[in-house]
């Protein structure tokens, strides 16, 4: 497994602001320069957004040579919907699609033709199984690993259909075998992202399958040759994604998709945490679906973005205004035999259980750091190398750290 | 044995302060995960604790809430100092509210506050007079 993002150690300046950004406490500051743990981080991409010295590159070399060592792999593209946000107004975008072909794939399936069935199935569902409120979106990997790691009682409202990467991988996969007559494993799918998340879905999904997906390309590293090449006169092939399918890109648009009359779409991790608080405090029962993505706007807010997220989301709400739905979705009638035989249902991945609880081991544990955290200042400055005093308390009770590593505690003694 | 307890949290709530109302069975709830507590009955304690809490914030002249954590469960108490629930039957009731327009505005107030509480306990305790109300709902673990 590869991690999505690089960390470059010359130009970080140990400055804390990633450390205390990082919605899972997953960075520390090690000799003055950031760390993170691996274990703890669900890919959302804070760190590489608010790094003032771009120590953090939303990349790894890796998608290229997964790209170009494989010569004899039959390349299938799957362009994520907020790709099409992210050119001038009035673009051709009907060219995409040819441009992507033109980079060296031997196939597109569109991810916005994915989320019409996906839609599909989820309206579905919420109007079938009425138990469980409010259902939450599983689209975006980091919302749901930050569910996972902060609300783990908050795992039975996910909804758990498959989202649109992974049917597209999956019916692509079945076209390209029928009409090229080729086995699973001469072929190879590959996701254009907008965020590192999506990586995580691929190499370590939350559910019970094998991803359909083999690797994920960050969109800004095609972008450039994609924006030439749609912009050129030649490029006269046309072929459609579907405009409602689209708008998943922006938040909200999911439930729009399905339409569903009593949403809630949340976007920010600040906001997403917020709105947990309220489900696990039993308060958003009256709600039937949680659409929570952890980048602002949505999808269009991912770091591999190339336009700002609010240009974006206007841009894809004009196309969505301005242009006719002229999309043959390649799999839209079969849907319901799908749906019959359970095609998008998944099960979450059995995790190990935790060793049995010593309550009066966990109490004497969290008094004791409850001490440390006491003789600390409560500035939260992070200058120890931890997010908050009480972090540290913890790492200095895990001997991870040093009391005295506060720098505060250090100039008075 | 069982009955020792091991750790009190408790948390003065007071009335009418519709902006720190949920601050209490936050603090509750965070402490409960970093004793590694089962999320099973996280989400139990998270309602019932929000649920007593506005409970305070909305009906009672103030009060504290405490959560108390033994071997083999977990008690609530919630203890104001009144007015006293009238009808304790009627306030058991779903959709029985004596909250006023201005609260029901707020999105509060909707009747399912006792109702919740007993839905999500094990035990159920209420003990109320003009003097004020003590309310200790257990779960077992």
């Amino acid at each position: 497994m590869n991690f999505s993002v690089m960390f470059d150690k010359d130009k970080c300046r140990g400055c804390t602001n990633c450390m205390k950004r990082c919605p899972t406490q997953a960075i520390r500051l090690i000799d003055g320069k950031a760390f993170i743990n691996t274990a703890k981080c669900i890919h959302c991409g804070e760190c590489i957004k608010i790094c003032p010295y771009n120590a953090y590159t939303p990349e790894s070399i890796e998608w290229y040579n997964q790209m170009h060592d494989t010569p004899k792999k039959f390349k299938i593209a799957i362009p994520t919907t907020s790709l099409y946000g992210q050119f001038p107004r009035g673009t051709d975008i009907c060219k995409v699609q040819n441009a992507i072909l033109r980079l060296g794939f031997d196939f597109v399936y569109d991810a916005s033709w994915a989320a019409d069935l996906v839609a599909r199935a989820i309206k579905l569902k919420i109007d079938k199984e009425k138990t469980v409120r409010p259902y939450i979106s599983t689209y975006c990997p980091a919302a749901v690993r930050l569910i996972k790691y902060r609300y783990p009682s908050l795992m039975d409202n996910l909804i758990l259909i498959r989202e649109p990467m992974e049917i597209a991988g999956i019916l692509a996969r079945e076209r390209v075998r029928k009409n090229f007559g080729l086995k699973d494993e001469d072929i190879k799918v590959f996701y254009i992202s907008p965020c590192p998340a999506k990586l995580l879905a691929v190499t370590n999904p939350i559910g019970d399958y094998k991803p359909s997906v083999d690797w994920v390309i960050p969109l800004n590293k095609i972008y450039g040759d994609l924006y030439r090449d749609v912009i050129r006169e030649d490029n006269n092939t046309c072929s459609y994604p579907s405009l409602l399918g689209v708008k998943w890109a922006v938040a909200g648009g999911q439930s729009e998709h399905a339409e569903l009359k009593n949403y809630l779409a949340v976007h920010g991790m600040e906001n997403i945490i917020e709105i947990m608080e309220e489900i696990e405090n039993g308060k958003l029962s009256n709600i039937d679906f949680v659409e929570a993505s952890a980048c602002v706007n949505g999808c269009v807010g991912g770091t591999f973005n190339v336009v700002n997220p609010f240009i974006a989301t206007s841009n894809i709400n004009y196309i969505l205004n301005s242009l006719d739905d002229e999309c043959i979705n390649p799999d839209i009638d079969r849907f319901d035999e799908m749906y019959k035989t359970g095609f998008f249902n998944y099960k979450l991945k059995e995790e190990e259980r935790p060793d049995q609880l010593n309550l009066k081991e966990a109490v004497e544990r969290q008094e004791k750091i409850k001490e440390i955290c006491d003789m600390l200042p409560g500035l939260d400055c992070g200058s120890c190398g931890a997010p908050t005093c009480l972090a540290h308390a913890e790492d200095v009770y895990n001997k991870e750290s040093e009391f005295y590593d506060c720098v505060v505690l250090r100039a008075k003694k | 044995m069982t009955d020792k307890i091991l750790k009190r949290y408790s948390y003065d709530v007071i009335a009418n302060d519709f902006m720190s109302a949920g601050k209490s069975s936050s603090a509750i709830k965070s402490n409960l995960k970093s004793l590694g507590i089962a999320s099973d009955i996280i989400r139990k304690i998270a309602i019932i604790s929000y649920e007593a809490e506005l409970n305070l914030v909305i009906h009672s002249f103030g009060g504290k809430l405490h959560c108390d954590i033994f071997e083999n469960k977990i008690v609530i108490i919630s203890e104001d100092t009144g007015p006293g629930i009238a009808d304790v039957d009627l306030a058991m009731k779903e959709g029985f509210s004596t909250a006023g327009d201005s609260v029901r505005e707020l999105g509060f107030g909707a009747g399912m506050g006792l109702p919740n509480i007993k839905k999500y306990s094990d035990q159920l305790k209420i003990n109320t007079s003009s003097e004020g109300t003590t309310i200790v709902v257990t779960i077992y673990l």
